[in-house]
């Protein structure tokens, strides 16, 4: 740095009053208590952080081009409709050194073969939770519609898993928008219904805890929590049909101001034990292939968190839906729930 | 009145700028066409009011109406003997009356999964009949009509409590004592003279746990576990997982619509709200 550019930052500094900014939106949960303080301390640049419940939730805020906010944590699916609507920034990779720390699955994956928008950060599935002492042991989303279970089963209070959970009992694709096949899963979601306790998300947790609950249709986040809060009582199955994929992935605003504070950001998210402590508060599973090495055995070889290869290959991640398609299961998911 | 309009001006700007303004944006929201991924876009329609027609969308309106009435007439039936207590309580009518609003020193939804403790299968009330021997297995208290509709009782119970003892209050005792007097016995008495007299404040009640009930969401997703959607829900609903923005707008003014029809159904008679 020579004298005149610092001089000008400086200027810049003063004229701005504060050290540089950045703004964060996560999910709640979503990092470790020092992840934020020390991407502070180390770059000196401040963090304003929040948090969001839902992609919705985030894209409504944001999509008017002027939040405010820089970097944002969007699941897979809404990568691609968040191009098309011009809200992300491409990366520069210059500025990513560390991005082959990412899982080799991560490295292309479907939604953004070139991580040209976004950077995979945190993945997980959809499956069963079960209690052990349930007598036998589901294994197949099927197993969901059995009357053993009436009053104490629940399912996620999300119309793309619940439609999941039917298609793939029906052999199809969790992301179809055919009618006929949207019609007989809403069928089968009907004559479920009896049979449902609740439709709970992540509340659930708890009580599959208490033992109110025998089975679960839980994100895979979930059922880690829940099994390390009560190891000896519950189990996790990735259903036999096929299962849900998801992943949220870093990206960039187009409309920030701070592009390259917010690629240190990322890049900072990228380092192995980052991503290591991330995982370890929140009980995800990182993209980041070499932050497993960081990680204590227990976590590194969790068979929620981790499965192995053969049966991540039954899954299918969630793939963005027409306007029309989802028109349609809008419809049919209000009829389930009257 | 110069003057009058000057202390006037900040409180008819808010008004105006965070009623007025939310809800011009509603209107014109209602009339655009859905973006594909949220939000509104061109071209303008009508066709998010003329979707209201469909038969699914009539049940959750009937559905919700049914539930809102269930829960207005109990809330009068307990608040009305409640709000007689307290009206006729002497010098501790101040801390019964701060017992009333006690709750709403803690948030709703704190309160809301409170209940949820106390009702789940392995919670207090299901523990307790256990351990008492009355019940083998754990009733199913959650996840019904019945646990929203006492969700609802509880969470709304002091707005009619409250207007009920304003008017309860005011009523004249030498009334009531000319009534006796001319030989009406205690049931005439509460019939003829204090129900009438009270219509003004049962009225008020009655709206103030009416419109907030018929628009209730979270209730009916806590206690109910989100089996059935009520308009609350359906609005909610059309603003995240559906994404589609305008119909949730066209569907809360018809909600408002409803509510606008029955405070001034409410009004007809000429008496004085509140």
């Amino acid at each position: 740095m020579n004298r005149r550019t610092f001089l000008i930052g400086a200027a810049a500094a003063v004229a701005c009053g504060r050290a540089a900014r950045l703004n964060v939106f996560n999910w709640s949960d979503y990092v470790s208590p020092d992840t934020i303080p020390n991407f502070e301390r180390e770059f000196g640049i401040r963090v304003r952080y929040g948090t969001y419940e839902s992609v919705p939730e985030m894209l409504a805020k944001v999509m008017s081009g002027n939040s405010g906010w820089d970097v944002i944590f969007p699941s897979a699916e809404y990568i691609q409709p968040m191009r098309d609507m011009g809200l992300l920034a491409r990366l520069r990779h210059d500025w990513l050194p560390n991005l082959s720390m990412l899982d080799r699955q991560f490295q292309k994956p479907p939604w953004d073969p070139g991580l040209d928008w976004s950077v995979p950060y945190m993945h997980g599935a959809t499956g069963i939770v079960y209690q052990k002492s349930l007598g036998w042991t589901p294994r197949a989303w099927s197993d969901l519609w059995d009357a053993r279970l009436a009053g104490k089963l629940t399912m996620l209070d999300d119309p793309p898993e619940v439609f999941a959970a039917c298609l793939k009992t029906l052999g199809y694709s969790l992301n179809s928008a055919d009618p006929g096949e949207l019609k007989a899963a809403q069928q089968r979601a009907i004559a479920q219904k009896p049979l449902v306790r609740a439709y709970l998300n992540a509340e659930v947790r708890d009580q599959l805890v208490a033992g109110d609950v025998s089975a679960a249709q839980a994100w895979a986040v979930t059922a880690a929590q829940a099994i390390a809060a009560a190891p000896e009582k519950l189990a996790f199955a990735f259903p036999s049909e096929g299962f849900p994929r998801y992943a949220d992935n870093v990206a960039i605003l187009r409309e920030s101001s701070r592009q390259e504070a917010a690629h240190h950001f990322i890049a900072y998210l990228l380092r192995p034990q980052v991503a290591a402590a991330i995982v370890e508060t929140t009980h995800t599973a990182a993209c980041n292939g070499a932050a497993q090495a960081f990680l204590p055995e227990a976590l590194r070889s969790d068979p929620v968190l981790y499965p192995p290869a053969d049966i991540l290959a039954r899954g299918e991640w969630f793939a963005p839906q027409s306007a029309a398609g989802q028109r349609l299961r809008d419809r049919l998911w209000t009829e389930i729930k009257t | 009145m110069r003057l009058r309009n000057a202390f006037l001006a900040p409180t008819a700007i808010l008004m105006a700028v965070t009623m007025l303004a939310p809800l011009a944006i509603i209107v014109v929201y209602s009339l655009l066409t859905r973006g594909a991924y949220g939000g509104v876009e061109l071209p303008w329609t009508l066709e998010n009011f003329t979707r209201l027609w469909d038969p699914v969308y009539g049940v959750i309106f009937v559905r919700s109406f049914w539930i809102a009435a269930v829960s207005t007439a109990l809330c009068l039936i307990l608040g009305f003997p409640l709000a007689m207590f307290i009206a006729r309580s002497g010098p501790r009518k101040n801390l019964y009356l701060s017992l009333v609003i006690l709750p709403f020193w803690t948030s709703f939804l704190i309160r809301t999964y409170a209940w949820m403790f106390l009702l789940r299968d392995t919670g207090i009330v299901n523990s307790a009949l256990q351990g008492l021997g009355i019940i083998r297995e754990p009733l199913a208290l959650l996840y019904n009509d019945g646990v929203v509709i006492l969700g609802l009782v509880y969470g709304f119970l002091p707005f009619m409590v409250l207007p009920l003892y304003a008017t309860l209050e005011r009523l004249d005792p030498s009334l009531l004592e000319a009534a006796a007097d001319l030989g009406a016995r205690p049931r005439d008495t509460l019939v003829r003279v204090t129900l009438p007299l009270c219509a003004p404040g049962i009225r008020a009640g009655a709206i103030l746990v009416f419109v907030p009930c018929l628009g209730t969401y979270l209730t009916s997703d806590l206690l109910g576990g989100s089996k059935t959607v009520l308009i609350g829900n359906l609005v909610q609903n059309q603003f995240t997982a559906s994404r589609d923005w305008p119909f949730g707008a066209a569907l809360s003014l018809a909600l408002m619509a409803i509510a606008m029809i029955l405070l001034f159904a409410a009004r007809r008679r000429g008496e004085e709200l509140l």
